[in-house]
């Protein structure tokens, strides 16, 4: 009997062995688990019949049964296994997707290269600790000229084209309001809110009643200011060095020229070798080999007397530039018009 | 301003290179915004002589010239002209030069004859537009000379941009006193002998100033006999490099000197003066003047008049009158030579619309007492070409002498300017230089006299950018400024402007920057142009009105791109829209209220072009409400409520206004089917716009952090169908209400309008996520709360469960 169970166990793993070994799928698999192994299996069949033996020989028996339950597991784990790699290996050789065919459309919105370039050269300025400062577009005379050292009547008031705005709301005697023609007036109303010392950036929207292919009546500028005591032009020249550096690149030289303009003595116009040439002269520098890009100074006492600053107490330099100017640059874009038609085809460019 | 150098050399001698004269002075804040050559584009020309002629031997339209041109044997040279003769003078373009029409001159055989070099027309060396054969010179042109020497196109032109400070340089003695400076050079001025009659000029005129704070100064000198013709070749080719055109010689004479001296010079002819007097006074009421350019002037109560007895005879300063001009016929000449006050000047030549190159100097400034020797200069000159005698003396109203304005300089100073030491010694050096005089003083500090040709130097500040600028700003080293002493926290508009453009990046929203001013019908098509601030002095209509709200900007932009066959835009625009503000203006409160807005527009195609997984998606209102959701998610900021609002913009069944409490956000829309069509805009626009101020008064800049459940939600589906116009928020808000504590979230999933649910019926479907922070919900507790909140929407708003 004990040898009967033995031979009949023996058959049965042999029989399963063959059969594991020959499935060919996950299903045939679970059949063959169920057949040999399940509650109503063939194993299950002999064990039942066990309880038969005498107790000691159901003790080898059962060993035996273990044993061969143990075996039959292991091999329909490895053949699933086995299964499964050769099913994976099948559809790692089927067919391709159609990798050239565009993502799901998905959206990343682009800013106007103007914008851009007004955060990087802030940027620039907030790394030497300038705040940003903002004010009205539309703006009193006194602050946009008189204040600025620019009376009424004076020759430089032709440097800027303005354009004017009847503003018949206001009382009397509050003066001409205009379009301001730069963000210059943003440092008198910067300097009367705020104690020295000041360091600030005030960019912003410009006017000025000029059209062609280089001018447009509305631009962008970034005005600069820096007080404090005994502030140097020699800051002045570092600063404006450093950030020419910083935003065209670290060969980029400058260069300093006397100029005038009515708020600061001494007023300069700042040049940066050509981005285009390296300073080696060509179409775009008009073979000068410098561009010019930024109009700078140290700040006039009568500015600091409109503000109600010490011009015995501070110094400060300030300074301005064009931004529409500086992004026609970084871009390589050649007509400043094309910056204020936003042609769908030209904003994704940037 | 145009500069000869030629002329220059009258005064100073100039440095051999021409490059580095113009380099000095732009660094010294001269700039010369051209330099302009002619000579080097007629390099390798010559004046040459036709020794010999004779006929082609291949070619019946062609001659074989002989030509001496001083450079050692004589040339051969074909020629196809036939207006010379053997003997005259040509210009020859010799082997490897290159023309003004970029022809380059090769030794070449011409139908089988050798020609070394090319006789040239005046077109052919960029002289004149048409030409027919050669440009036969002079006979007593040099042979050999170069071309542009001999036809005295050797000079060479700067274009100055003088400043509007620099009164002092708008004229060759300026620029040469610059140049004596900055070169160390000495600098000769003209001195006039003038031999004057016996006569007082005084006997012939009298001089009356009655406006002393306009007139400064008024000068004159009288010559009688002259003779009045065409100014002789030099001083008209002068005149020429400087952008003058020659008249006559009397009138030539005073541009001369204008452009010699920086001063302005009239003259008359004294016999048309009535009354033999000149009065400087301002106009009576309707007064006029025909100035030489032939216009009648209606004058003007401040307009400042130059008068003989009765009549106006100049505008002062700016033009001359015709009935007092010179002619053909004057023998007596009454020179002026005058100082105004500059700002009567500049509102005399705005008022009339006059730039002229005497107003231009005049309201500038000019030197108060140089007015003596330049009358003297220009007498001599008077007599030298146009013959007469200049009777004794000078007539000289000068009420109250202006002595030279005196400015201490401190060195120390000068240190703390420029942040670099200068040596007193130095300093004086340069200013001396520049005509300043010491009055008193050591080397620590000095008191200079300022030369009364630079109206522009008043302050010390003044003193010290005439050294930084003689001694160059490249002298000055670079520094950065010293260290910080406070850095200040980010300022809540910079963060919520970072923010709010990253949610319309994420959201594929391109900016766009458009004027801030658009044309009244535009704003009219918005019914927006109500109190819209207007530009008095507009380009043009197109720009006339500054925006009150950025729509119509906006709505441009989509017609350009349809017009561009672009299929679909998503822009917004960041920047401001003004209104009049009845406060503004006093203090610093700006004069226009101007509201800082993020407004956008949507449409066409959803993602700008067909995609293959989207085909036709086209962008409707709620692609818009996306890209409003995300900019208030990127601040934080919940609960705000949409409601329906009337509004010219946008079309009633979708207008919406976004509130935070009472507070309005913003409004967005479909674009209102009228206004679509006075604009001829596209259908299918959807607009937003947003008040960044008031998004960031109610931002969440720095979110706090809650703790996460630990516990697991249920899920469950509720579908209900309601009446078609019941707002889907509605639904919800009675779900959330309902289903406290246990409802944390409601989220509709699905909307469908269709037979199934019946006509004017909508089936809503939403999402409940159940969940307790305190423990795992029980089936049962859910089940509960789900059935209650059914049976509550189906009580208030009349739905009745989906199944």
């Amino acid at each position: 009997m004990p040898d009967a169970m033995h031979d009949r166990l023996k058959a049965l793993a042999e029989s399963a062995r063959a059969e594991i070994t020959k499935a060919q799928n996950a299903q045939q698999l679970e059949q063959l688990k169920g057949r040999f192994l399940g509650k109503k299996g063939e194993l299950s069949a002999i064990l039942g019949a066990m309880g038969k033996l005498p107790a000691d020989e159901r003790k080898a028996i059962g060993e035996i049964a273990n044993k061969v339950k143990g075996e039959l597991e292991g091999l329909l784990e490895a053949a699933t296994a086995r299964l499964e790699d050769a099913a994976l290996e099948d559809e790692l050789k089927g067919p391709k997707l159609d990798i050239t065919l565009p993502g799901r459309a998905a959206a990343f919105g682009r800013r106007h290269p103007v914008s851009q370039t007004l955060e990087d050269i802030v940027r620039v300025f907030s790394r030497l600790g300038f705040e940003v400062y903002a004010g009205p577009e539309i703006e009193l005379d006194w602050y946009n000229f008189e204040a600025l050292n620019v009376p009424a009547d004076h020759p430089a008031r032709d440097m800027q084209d303005t354009f004017y705005v009847d503003a018949g709301w206001l009382k009397k005697g509050a003066g001409p309001v205009v379009l301001r023609t730069h963000t210059s007036p943003v440092q008198i109303r910067t300097m009367l809110a705020h104690k020295p010392p000041l360091r600030g950036v005030m960019p912003g929207r410009v006017y000025r009643k000029d059209s062609d292919q280089t001018h447009t009546p509305m631009f962008h500028q970034v005005e600069g200011l820096l007080v404090d005591e005994q502030v140097t032009f020699a800051e002045l020249k570092g600063t404006l060095a450093a950030f020419a550096r910083a935003f065209f690149g670290a060969s980029t030289k400058t260069r300093f020229r006397p100029s005038f303009f009515p708020f600061t003595e001494p007023s300069a116009e700042v040049d940066v070798s050509c981005v285009f040439c390296a300073g080696k002269g060509c179409r775009v520098c008009k073979q000068t080999g410098w561009l010019e890009v930024l109009g700078s100074g140290m700040v006039h006492p009568n500015v600091f007397k409109h503000a109600d600053y010490d011009p015995t107490k501070v110094t400060g330099f300030a300074f301005g530039m064009g931004v529409e100017r500086l992004a026609m640059l970084r871009y390589g874009i050649d007509d400043l018009r094309t910056m204020f038609e936003n042609d769908a085809r030209f904003l994704a460019q940037f | 301003m145009r500069i000869s150098l030629k002329w220059l050399k009258d005064y100073v001698a100039l440095p051999a290179s021409v490059d580095e004269l113009a380099s000095r002075l732009t660094m010294a804040g001269l700039e010369i915004e051209a330099i302009d050559q002619p000579a080097r584009a007629l390099e390798g020309v010559v004046v040459a002589q036709i020794a010999a002629s004779d006929k082609h031997p291949n070619a019946d339209k062609l001659s074989v010239t002989k030509i001496d041109w001083g450079g050692g044997a004589a040339l051969q040279v074909v020629c196809g002209a036939k207006n010379y003769k053997v003997g005259d003078k040509v210009p020859l373009a010799t082997v490897g030069t290159k023309l003004p029409n970029g022809v380059e001159i090769k030794q070449a055989a011409l139908r089988g004859v050798e020609s070394a070099g090319m006789l040239c027309s005046s077109k052919e060396l960029g002289l004149s537009d048409e030409s027919s054969g050669l440009l036969i010179l002079p006979a007593d042109a040099k042979v050999g000379q170069p071309i542009a020497q001999a036809l005295g196109l050797d000079d060479v032109i700067f274009t100055v941009n003088v400043t509007p400070n620099r009164a002092d340089a708008l004229s060759h003695l300026g620029i040469a006193r610059e140049i004596s400076t900055l070169f160390d050079v000495p600098l000769t001025k003209p001195t006039p002998r003038l031999a004057e009659s016996s006569t007082r000029a005084s006997t012939k005129i009298a001089i009356r100033i009655e406006d002393a704070e306009r007139c400064w100064r008024y000068a004159a000198r009288v010559i009688e006999g002259v003779t009045v013709k065409p100014s002789p070749q030099w001083m008209q080719d002068r005149l020429k490099a400087a952008g003058m055109r020659g008249i006559n010689n009397l009138v030539d004479i005073t541009n001369y000197v204008l452009l010699e001296y920086g001063q302005p010079l009239h003259a008359f002819d004294l016999d048309r003066i009535g009354g033999a007097q000149i009065v400087v006074r301002t106009a009576k009421g309707g007064e006029t003047l025909t100035t030489l350019d032939g216009k009648e002037r209606q004058l003007q109560a401040d307009d400042l008049l130059i008068c003989d007895k009765d009549t106006p005879l100049v505008l002062a300063g700016v033009m001359g009158g015709a009935s007092s001009e010179v002619t053909e016929k004057t023998t007596r000449v009454l020179l002026e030579c005058a100082c105004f006050q500059p700002t009567t000047v500049r509102r005399s030549a705005k008022r009339h619309a006059l730039h002229t190159e005497s107003s231009h100097r005049f309201e500038r400034g000019t030197d108060i007492n140089v007015i003596p020797e330049v009358l003297d200069r220009t007498a001599a000159l008077i007599v030298e070409l146009a013959g007469g005698t200049v009777l004794e003396g000078r007539v000289d109203a000068y009420p109250a002498p202006k002595p030279p304005r005196q400015v201490t300089l401190r060195t120390q100073k000068v240190a703390d300017v420029l942040g670099v030491t200068v040596p007193g010694a130095e300093c004086h050096r340069i200013l001396t230089r520049l005509g300043f005089t010491k009055v008193s003083g050591d080397e620590q500090v000095a008191t200079f006299a300022v030369p009364t040709v630079r109206v522009d130097v008043s302050i010390e500040e003044d003193l010290v950018e005439e050294i930084a600028r003689v001694r160059g700003f490249d002298a000055i080293p670079e520094a950065l400024p010293r260290g910080l002493s406070e850095l200040e926290p980010e300022r809540p508009a910079m963060r919520v402007e970072r923010l709010l453009r990253a949610a319309m990046a994420g959201q594929g929203v391109d900016e766009v920057v458009n004027y801030s001013f658009v044309s009244p019908a535009e704003l009219a098509a918005f019914s927006a142009g109500k109190d819209a601030i207007a530009v008095s002095n507009p380009l043009s209509v197109e720009q006339s009105v500054m925006r009150t709200t950025l729509f119509p900007s906006l709505v441009q932009n989509v017609l350009r791109a349809s017009r561009h066959q672009t299929q679909g835009v998503r822009f917004y625009e960041w920047a401001r829209s003004y209104r009049p503000d009845e406060s503004g203006g006093q203090g610093t409160v700006p004069v226009a209220k101007e509201t800082l807005e993020l407004a956008g527009v949507l449409w066409g195609m959803r993602h700008g072009t067909r995609t293959w997984t989207s085909k036709d998606a086209e962008a409707d209102y709620f692609d818009a409400r996306a890209v409003v959701e995300s900019a208030l998610e990127a601040l934080h900021i919940d609960g705000v409520t949409a409601e329906t609002f009337e509004s010219p913009w946008y079309h009633p069944r979708s207008a919406t206004v976004l509130r935070k409490g009472q507070k309005v956000l913003g409004t967005l829309g479909e674009l209102h089917p009228r206004v679509m069509k006075k604009l001829d805009a596209p259908p299918g626009i959807v607009l937003f716009q947003l008040d960044v101020e008031a998004l960031q008064s109610v931002a969440v800049l720095v979110p706090q952090a809650r703790p996460l459940s630990k516990f697991p939600a249920v899920l469950r589906d509720l579908a209900v169908v309601v009446a078609a116009e019941m707002q889907s928020e509605a639904v919800r808000q009675v779900i959330l209400e309902v289903g406290q504590p246990l409802v944390e979230d409601a989220q509709v999933f699905d909307v469908y309008a269709g037979h199934q649910v019946g006509t004017g019926r909508k089936n809503l479907a939403f999402a409940l996520r159940y969940r307790s922070p305190e423990r795992t919900l029980t089936d049962a507790e859910v089940t509960e709360a789900h059935t209650k909140i059914v049976a509550e929407v189906t009580r208030r708003l009349g739905g009745a469960l989906r199944t």
